[in-house]
């Protein structure tokens, strides 16, 4: 006999689980990039408190780091964080207003082919993907093209 | 606290950040189209000291500073506690994340008077 | 005409094999069979077993959508075996593999008793306070169609655990409540006989609870009997965001109750068409 004790295999995805969306809902897309850019804006709002207040080191420290600021990798990582600011907060209005149960429809007996509340409210969901689409490509364009 | 509470305000909050944040890349991005300067006029250091002596700045700076860092890191301690861990390592998460955010808050709102409070000509 | 949905054809399916008194890792095995239009994944597995692979093991009962046995991840969606047609998944190759998220406890056989421990754990039954009139009723409770219909889509829960297995957050928090038991809690305290929101709130008004869910909808996708169990969730929120500032539903502390008398005359009142016969 084998000498194996019978163990249960841990089936659990783990963090896989939050990162790969495969052939789920567009909704489970826009809930990883929430996620992203939910973390991104934390982070880059901690070290941006600490890098502003290089303006107590005076004038030269301050003037310096705009300097490096202007830079074009700079311009590109700022566009980065404004883009993740319009998806965030425009997906975040969505899910403001959803979470708290408003643009779902009602409860109804499930019928085939069944409805959800997600696809209820898709129509509102790509408006505001369009909306941030566009915002984020005039910003981008008025950000390199002043 | 019922966790509904911290929740409630992690979107109460949401409105402020709105308001303010836009206001701060319009300030910050788009100062040529809303104040007629460059954007790298926007950002010398006269011109954001000049910004930073108006009360209305120093009050809207440290609401933003309050509202953003409350739902930012309220979001940023579910992601952390959503990992596999004990009720104690959860209790360690959140006392950490309360004390990392009372502290920049406090630093951010220092460096705000710093520059509400930064003597004319000097 | 080649309909690849309706074709009879040989099928390759992938299924995965795990057996806890050998294996330390699952591992993959490759089968081929022929399959006719019509023929569930259950099915399949049935015939697999009978001809080919006799070791095969995964459970299953009722293979008509009910008992909520016989979740897979099939063709990496969680999906009832007993209601996925084998030629609708429109692949030459058909993966099976356990519901993820679970224990897996040998080939394809979950261990769902989390599910059933989260689902427990909301007190997933009618909440009434008037312990007396529960004791020696005077009469009946009165529930308004309309009143049904606020809940009436939750009641469909099979607990098949579908939708934990596609749920992010469960993925990596073993205790979170999930869609399953949140919705059921929404099912009861929705209801207008139950009075067991404040009862409820130290099982669900928790970290663990509605607020780990961020609507990504993987649930009520995976949800096989339309219960739309995201759906439950956000009305959950808002139902304890709506208590927790005292502007819960207005209930009364006991549900409207119609007086036996009054039943007596209902009942005449709708009483059944004469026989014909
Ligand atoms: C500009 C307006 C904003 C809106 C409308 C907004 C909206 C939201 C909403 C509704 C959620 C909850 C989503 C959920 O259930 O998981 C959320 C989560 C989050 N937000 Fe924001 N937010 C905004 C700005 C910010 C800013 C400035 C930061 C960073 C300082 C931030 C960081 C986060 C983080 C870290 C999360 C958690 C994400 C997760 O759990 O996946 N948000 N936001
Ligand atoms: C790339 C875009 C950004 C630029 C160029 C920028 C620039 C600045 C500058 C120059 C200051 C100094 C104060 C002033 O000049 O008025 C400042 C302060 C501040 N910014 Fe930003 N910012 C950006 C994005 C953000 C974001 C995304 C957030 C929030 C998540 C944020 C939050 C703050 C806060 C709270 C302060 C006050 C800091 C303190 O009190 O010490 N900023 N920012
Ligand atoms: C010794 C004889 C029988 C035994 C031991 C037996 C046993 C059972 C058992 C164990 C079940 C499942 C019960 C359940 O679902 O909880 C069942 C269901 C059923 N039996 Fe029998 N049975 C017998 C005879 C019959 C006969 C004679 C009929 C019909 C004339 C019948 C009709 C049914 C039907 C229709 C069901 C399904 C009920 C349902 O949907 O729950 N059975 N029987
Ligand atoms: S809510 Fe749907 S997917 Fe989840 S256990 Fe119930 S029937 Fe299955
Ligand atoms: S066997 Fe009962 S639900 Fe599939």
């Amino acid at each position: 006999m084998n000498s194996k004790k019978s163990t249960a295999y841990n089936n659990r995805l783990g963090i896989k689980g939050w990162v790969y969306a495969g052939k789920y809902t567009f909704e489970r897309y826009l809930y990883l990039a929430h996620r992203l850019t939910g973390m991104g804006l934390i982070a880059y709002m901690l070290l941006h408190i600490l890098e502003t207040a290089n303006r107590m080191r005076g004038v030269v420290a301050w003037e310096g780091l705009m300097g490096l600021f202007a830079l074009p990798l700079f311009k590109m990582i700022e566009y980065a964080l404004f883009a993740a600011a319009v998806f965030h907060a425009l997906n975040g209005v969505r899910l403001l207003m959803t979470e708290l149960g408003f643009f779902l429809g009602r409860p109804k007996e499930p019928v085939y082919p069944y409805s959800s509340s997600i696809k209820r409210h898709r129509p509102l969901t790509y408006i505001i993907m369009a909306l941030a689409s566009l915002i984020i490509i005039l910003g981008g364009s008025s950000l390199f093209f002043p | 606290m019922r966790e509904t509470r911290l929740w409630s305000w992690h979107l109460l909050v949401i409105p402020i950040i709105i308001v303010l944040l836009g206001l701060h890349f319009a300030i910050m991005h788009y100062a040529p189209v809303f104040y007629g300067v460059s954007v790298e006029e926007a950002r010398n250091f006269e011109t954001m000291i000049e910004r930073g002596k108006s009360v209305s700045q120093l009050v809207l700076y440290i609401l933003l500073l309050a509202a953003a860092l409350y739902h930012g890191l309220y979001g940023l301690r579910g992601i952390i506690r959503e990992l596999p861990m004990t009720p104690a390592l959860g209790k360690i998460v959140d006392i950490t994340v309360i004390c990392v955010g009372l502290f920049i808050f406090a630093f951010g709102t220092y460096v705000t008077w710093w520059t509400f409070s930064y003597p004319v000509g000097g | 005409m080649s309909d690849k949905t309706t074709t009879p054809r040989e099928i390759t399916f992938r299924v995965r094999r795990f057996d806890p008194d050998v294996d330390t890792a699952p591992h993959w095995s490759e089968y081929r069979q022929h399959v006719h239009d019509g023929m569930t994944v259950l099915e399949a597995l049935h015939q697999l077993k009978a001809e080919q692979e006799p070791t095969l093991s995964w459970r299953s009962s009722c293979r008509m959508g009910v008992c909520g046995s016989c979740g897979m991840f099939v063709n990496d969606l969680p999906q009832l075996a007993c209601q996925t047609q084998v030629l609708h998944l429109g692949t030459d190759v058909v993966t099976i593999a356990p519901l993820p998220n679970y224990d897996n406890v040998k080939d394809l056989v979950p261990d769902l008793a989390p599910l059933i421990e989260k689902h427990a754990a909301v007190k997933p039954y009618i909440i009434y306070l008037d312990q007396i009139e529960i004791d020696s009723p005077t009469g009946e409770f009165i529930q308004t169609p309309d009143q049904r219909e606020e809940f009436s889509q939750f009641t469909h829960c099979i607990k098949c655990g579908l939708c934990l297995a596609a749920c992010p957050t469960v993925a990596t928090d073993p205790l979170f409540l999930g869609p399953q038991a949140l919705a059921q809690a929404y099912r009861y305290t929705a209801d207008n006989r139950d009075c067991g929101m404040k009862e409820r709130i130290s099982a669900i008004d928790i970290f663990h609870g509605p607020y780990q869910c961020h609507l990504a909808g993987a649930c009520s996708q995976a949800c096989p009997k339309g219960v739309d169990p995201a759906f439950g969730i956000q009305l959950l929120k808002r139902a304890l965001v709506l208590d927790s500032i005292g502007f819960g539903k207005k209930k009364p502390s006991v549900a409207k109750i119609m007086p036996l008398a009054d039943v007596v005359k209902a009942i005449e009142e709708f009483a059944p068409p004469p026989r014909t016969v």
